[in-house]
């Protein structure tokens, strides 16, 4: 589609909480870095823990930075949702103020919602035998951490949570560009959150046998898996006109968003179905393949996210392919799941607006199946005009978006 | 029947286990674990993989990521040699 055929949008604020801390400036001084977040985990009620680390916040404290009421009623990722949600507002309206109210929506991932607190209650009911905690559904629910924002900001436009596993939050962003587009708001708070790690559910991921015991290390031979993380990123976007009208600078283009599904297995990817959703990202961007600069990809680790997703690349980038920087920040902030689409666009986001390609860290060496240089182990200054970011989901959902620089 | 000379550094008893717990879980007759057998053949998924390195991790206390050797394995002796580096020594 033609890029002028589009109403324009764009991001105006990022925020963000992950386990490099609260904020997009911590999250992007590890990457840019390329120190990993990841830490010993140990979890309670969790005997012969097999996976001993993760990419979590272990020092986080809700009621350090909400009110006591709001920290006390709400689970964990919608705890991280609102602080993120913060830090975007505060910054899309560092200029001038933004117009809530009926044209602004919220649309926020999450793979599972309420984990922590569904963990806890499920444990106190069948094990401990105590009383469970009557406003347990509102905590679990997965729309919790939009609605939370919705009535902090009053943002009474559309409200939902996107639930795609691993695209839940790009898929969130980019159906707020689809509703900024078909002018059905002006302004959007999208993005994703997700805090599951708790006994039970780290079990459940352990049983997939997809975890590393050792490190993450995307597309590298002798790579053995992910590693979990947890966290939340939110942005504000925009339609073009509405921030200019208001008097805001943007900080990028939201320029094209693409998904589909593999219909094919529950867990299994498809190169297929991946490239698919990049090469929509790339025509609903009005993006020729050799205008992109940087992906920042899916790059789990695991032995078939990472090869499946180098033969999706190749089918899209076909010979330019190496021309381009392609990394996977995961193992610095870890596979945050609902919320990945949303942490990993604002890494796509400050790599455009710094000029440089985040490193793919832990890489040893090239493997056969996979592309040969995923920017390893030290981040690479380069001209980047176009980024895109990739997720790709169980489920065989896979999600694309892409951002320009804006002018 | 095991075919000879299959190479595999693990032990016999640890090999009986495991050919044990492959038939148990997977729930394939155990005459038909010959190690040049494929998975296809006899049956098993993917999702009963997991099962099996459930059952594994159980039996002998170790976690098994999918890597290269798990990920490649086409036959149950390319199953046994890709387990066989994750299993306690002795």
């Amino acid at each position: 589609m033609a890029d002028g055929a589009h109403r324009r949008c764009v991001i105006s604020g990022l925020g963000c909480v992950s386990a490099a801390g609260h904020g997009v400036a911590a999250l992007w001084t590890k990457v840019r870095a390329g120190e990993s977040a990841v830490k010993p985990l140990c979890l309670p009620r969790l005997e012969h823990q097999q996976v001993k680390t993760a990419a979590h916040f272990p020092g986080f404290d809700a009621a350090s930075c909400l009110d006591k009421p709001l920290a006390d009623s709400t689970d964990r990722f919608t705890q991280f949702a609102l602080l993120a949600a913060a830090e975007a507002i505060g910054q899309a309206q560092a200029q001038a103020p933004l117009v809530f109210g009926d044209r602004m929506g919220v649309i926020i991932g999450s793979g599972i919602g309420g984990a922590v607190t569904s963990d806890d209650q499920h444990y106190k009911f069948y094990v401990a035998k105590t009383r469970t905690d009557p406003m347990t559904i509102p905590r679990v629910m997965p729309n919790a951490a939009a609605s939370h924002i919705s009535m902090r900001y009053g943002a009474t436009g559309p409200c939902f949570a996107v639930s795609s596993a691993c695209s839940s939050a790009s898929q969130a962003i980019g159906l707020g560009l689809q509703m900024l587009r078909a002018r059905l708001i002006d302004t959007c708070i999208v993005g994703g959150s997700e805090a599951l790690l708790a006994p039970a559910f780290f079990r459940a991921w352990e049983s997939l046998r997809v975890m590393t015991s050792t490190l993450c290390r995307p597309f590298s031979r002798n790579r053995n898996g992910m590693v979990l993380g947890e966290g939340a990123g939110v942005l504000v976007i925009e339609a073009e006109d509405a921030c200019l009208a208001r008097g805001a600078q943007p900080l990028a283009l939201l320029a094209g968003y693409g998904t589909s599904s593999d219909a094919q297995d529950i867990v299994r990817p498809d190169a297929e179905g991946a490239a698919r959703s990049m090469a929509l990202a790339l025509s609903d961007a009005g993006l020729e393949p050799h205008e992109v600069d940087y992906v920042n990809a899916h790059g789990t680790g695991t032995i078939l996210n990472d090869s499946c997703e180098s033969a999706a690349l190749t089918k899209v980038f076909g010979p330019g392919l190496p021309g381009i920087a392609v990394s996977s920040t995961k193992p610095i902030h870890g596979h945050t799941l609902g919320a990945a689409g949303a942490i990993e666009l604002i890494v796509a986001i400050c790599a455009l607006r710094e000029q440089l390609a985040p490193p793919t860290i832990n890489w040893l060496e090239a493997d056969p199946s996979c592309i040969a240089d995923p920017v390893p182990n030290a981040a690479r200054p380069r001209s980047i005009a176009a980024a895109l970011s990739n997720s790709f989901a169980f489920g065989g959902i896979n999600a694309c978006l892409a951002v320009t620089a804006y002018a | 029947m095991l075919q000879p000379g299959t190479q595999q550094a693990i032990d016999q008893s640890q090999l009986d286990k495991l050919l044990d717990l492959i038939a148990k879980e997977g729930m394939v007759d155990r005459a038909k674990l010959s190690m040049d057998a494929t998975m296809e053949s006899l049956g098993l998924k993917s999702s009963d993989l997991l099962i099996v390195l459930m059952a594994v991790e159980e039996q002998f206390g170790v976690y098994i990521p999918v890597d290269d050797s798990l990920s490649d394995a086409r036959t149950l002796g390319d199953l046994v040699n890709a387990l066989a580096g994750h299993l306690p020594h002795g």
